[in-house]
């Protein structure tokens, strides 16, 4: 049952995920990508981090990607044109990525480790929250800091390129 | 380990941090005059390098998040130098709309390479990366009414991207063998596990978003656009800051964590591992870099190509793998960073005058003004390393190194390499000077504005410390053998 269920949602968001890439009007990409979270967000809850993937659908799936589909609609983007397609390009990203899955798939199948069946998970007696608010304030307090200067530069950078130069200035 | 402790440890990093947000406040204010946001810059970063030598001798933070350390603490110095030299250079471009903002990025980026330098694990050094990645990307498209800038800018954001995602990838197969990030204790794992193509695939692809920081062939690609069309100050900040925090953290990264998985790029005697890889991007580097360099007409694409070989010699001293190759790396491509720096100062003021920087926007450089042309040709003959410039010593120091390093010199064949990619860069060097000296003005050039006075200055010290450092380079090369003791 729970492998058919991983199949079920890697599907999901494998086909979600093609399908914000391909779709040609922006609302639909952004509504897939929505999609690509929710199975994302069953994943994680398969592996019993439950805060995690609750969090995936409260901040991105709710979230976000509201923003998204405001700044979508503010900006009024329509459906692309459809370009023509560059297919020498297309087939070679095509085959390097299709060679690059074949490796890592090499990889790990001959990787004895990977064959082990996993160890049930040891319950913890803290919850989920608990745990990763006191994880991100002690051990990971330093970087959980300048990723918040991090945010602060993608902020800036945002606003700056984003804004309407006066012809004359 | 209080949070106040936390804060002692990482108050250069934070004073830079503040200096920003004070910088960004001040733009808002009417009180924002270039001069004053210069000033308020440079008195911050000044700050910030007394803060520097003020932190304790030795002190590892959370498993070498953060790592305080005479090698960090030089190269905290060495990213704050470059960035007040950025600052002098920023100040009288004229491109620049939104001067606070380009300034409180450019701290911020500041930040992200003080943050390379001083980490010694996988989790803070990725989102270092990722900092400095995206100040960067922001202050190359910063001009972006000039489409050369939005380009580059979009280039280097897309292959950065893809560069630094792949570099997540291999980071979590190495998290994943060795359970943990931390440099000292990946390096005591790895050293008992056997999982070899899983290791390998892992620091392949870890690599990879080094490579793309240091422009090695061939993750280049962006390299010519970014030096090319974005704005002079954040060429020469991309040129020389990030190049030197990579270079910084790829060989804590090699050496340290990966050095179980070292392999051999010895001549006939190649042994899997990260050393094989390395070398082969050197190979090419310096080969692509300098042949195509050869057909440049852009005096910063010229830089840039040199700038793919430069990469490529600096891996030499990785590959040499001892304390001696280290030291060399990182003394060559401080020395490398202060020249480039200069000579995009020098291309700065040249753009101011004639409008453009092809090469025969620097004809007649020479007579029509002396002094700027010695400084070029004190930076570009550094560069190809003559003596008795910095640059010579750096590389003879680098190659030198390689040389000794491995049994029987079996790296013989990358320094004769590169040796050769010397003598053909000195050609293109060479070329540059032929135009700024002999050449006729071909157009009679605007009557020169007042030149920036702070650039002049800029260039003229950036040029004396590469002279010094040719003559006599025993001080720095000192402490930085101290530093790695």
């Amino acid at each position: 049952m729970q492998l058919f269920l991983f199949w079920c949602a890697a599907l999901l968001m494998l086909v979600f995920g093609v399908a914000v890439i391909l779709n040609r009007n922006p609302v639909a990409s952004a509504l897939s990508l929505v999609v690509s979270f929710l199975g994302l967000a069953t994943l994680f809850m398969m592996l019993d981090a439950y805060f995690i993937g609750i969090i995936q659908v409260l901040v991105y799936a709710g979230a976000v990607m509201v923003l998204f589909l405001f700044i979508i609609m503010l900006l009024d983007l329509r459906a692309e044109n459809l370009r023509k397609i560059n297919w020498p390009a297309t087939a070679g990203g095509a085959v390097v990525a299709f060679v690059f899955l074949i490796q890592v798939l090499s990889v790990i199948g001959r990787l004895t480790d990977a064959k082990k069946t996993f160890p049930p998970l040891a319950r913890s007696t803290i919850d989920d929250v608990r745990n990763v608010g006191v994880t991100l304030f002690t051990n990971f307090n330093f970087p959980f800091q300048v990723i918040g200067v991090l945010v602060l530069v993608a902020t800036i950078g945002v606003v700056v390129l984003s804004k309407r130069e006066l012809a004359n200035k | 380990m209080s949070y106040f402790d936390l804060l002692r440890l990482a108050w250069p990093e934070a004073s830079i941090v503040l200096t920003a947000l004070v910088v960004l406040a001040i733009g808002l204010t009417n009180r924002g005059t270039r001069p004053a946001i210069t000033l308020l810059a440079m008195v911050g970063i000044a700050l910030a390098i007394k803060n520097v030598l003020r932190l304790p001798h030795d002190a590892i933070l959370f498993n070498g998040m953060l790592v305080i350390s005479p090698l960090t603490s030089l190269f905290k110095i060495v990213s704050l130098a470059l960035a007040f030299f950025t600052v002098a250079l920023a100040q009288s471009e004229s491109s620049l709309r939104h001067y606070a903002e380009y300034i409180a990025i450019l701290l911020l980026a500041c930040v992200g390479l003080m943050l390379l330098v001083g980490s010694e694990e996988l989790l803070t050094i990725f989102i270092g990366l990722e900092l400095l990645g995206l100040s960067l990307y922001v202050l190359t498209a910063f001009d972006k009414i000039d489409i050369y800038s939005a380009e580059a800018g979009l280039k280097y954001f897309l292959f950065g991207s893809t560069a630094s995602a792949f570099t997540l990838f291999g980071i979590s197969l190495v998290y994943g063998m060795a359970g943990s990030t931390s440099l000292a204790v990946l390096a005591q794992k790895l050293s008992v596990t056997n999982a070899q193509p899983l290791l390998a695939a892992g620091i392949v692809m870890t690599l990879i978003g080094f490579a793309f920081k240091i422009a090695a062939a061939p993750f280049h690609l962006w390299a010519p656009d970014v030096y090319q069309g974005a704005p002079i100050p954040s060429a020469a900040f991309i040129a020389s800051g990030s190049k030197v925090a990579s270079f910084v953290v790829l060989g804590k990264i090699l050496l340290v964590g990966f050095d179980s998985a070292r392999g051999s790029s010895d001549w006939h005697a190649m042994i899997a591992g990260w050393s094989p890889i390395i070398s082969l991007l050197a190979a090419m580097s310096i080969l692509l870099g300098n042949f195509v360099a050869l057909a440049q007409t852009n005096v910063r694409r010229l830089l840039a190509y040199s700038a793919v070989a430069h990469g490529g010699y600096t891996l030499l001293g990785l590959l040499a793998g001892d304390r001696d190759g280290f030291s060399a790396t990182l003394f060559y491509t401080t020395i490398y960073a202060l020249t480039l720096l200069g000579a995009f100062g020098v291309i700065a003021l040249v753009r101011r005058e004639t409008g453009g920087d092809d090469l025969q926007n620097f004809a007649g450089l020479g007579q029509r003004s002396p002094l700027l042309a010695v400084c070029m040709s004190i930076f570009l003959l550094s560069l190809a390393g003559l003596p008795p410039l910095a640059g010579f010593f750096g590389k003879f120091y680098l190659f030198s190194s390689a040389f000794r390093a491995g049994a029987n010199h079996g790296l013989l064949w990358l320094v004769a390499l590169a040796l050769f990619g010397s003598l053909i860069s000195l050609y293109y060097y060479l070329i540059v000077l032929k135009v700024i000296f002999l050449d006729e003005r071909s157009t009679t050039a605007t009557a020169p504005a007042a030149r920036p006075m702070l650039v002049e200055v800029a260039t003229g010290v950036l040029a004396a410390l590469v002279l010094l450092f040719g003559v006599d380079p025993s001080g720095l090369v000192a402490r930085i053998v101290a530093a790695l003791a």
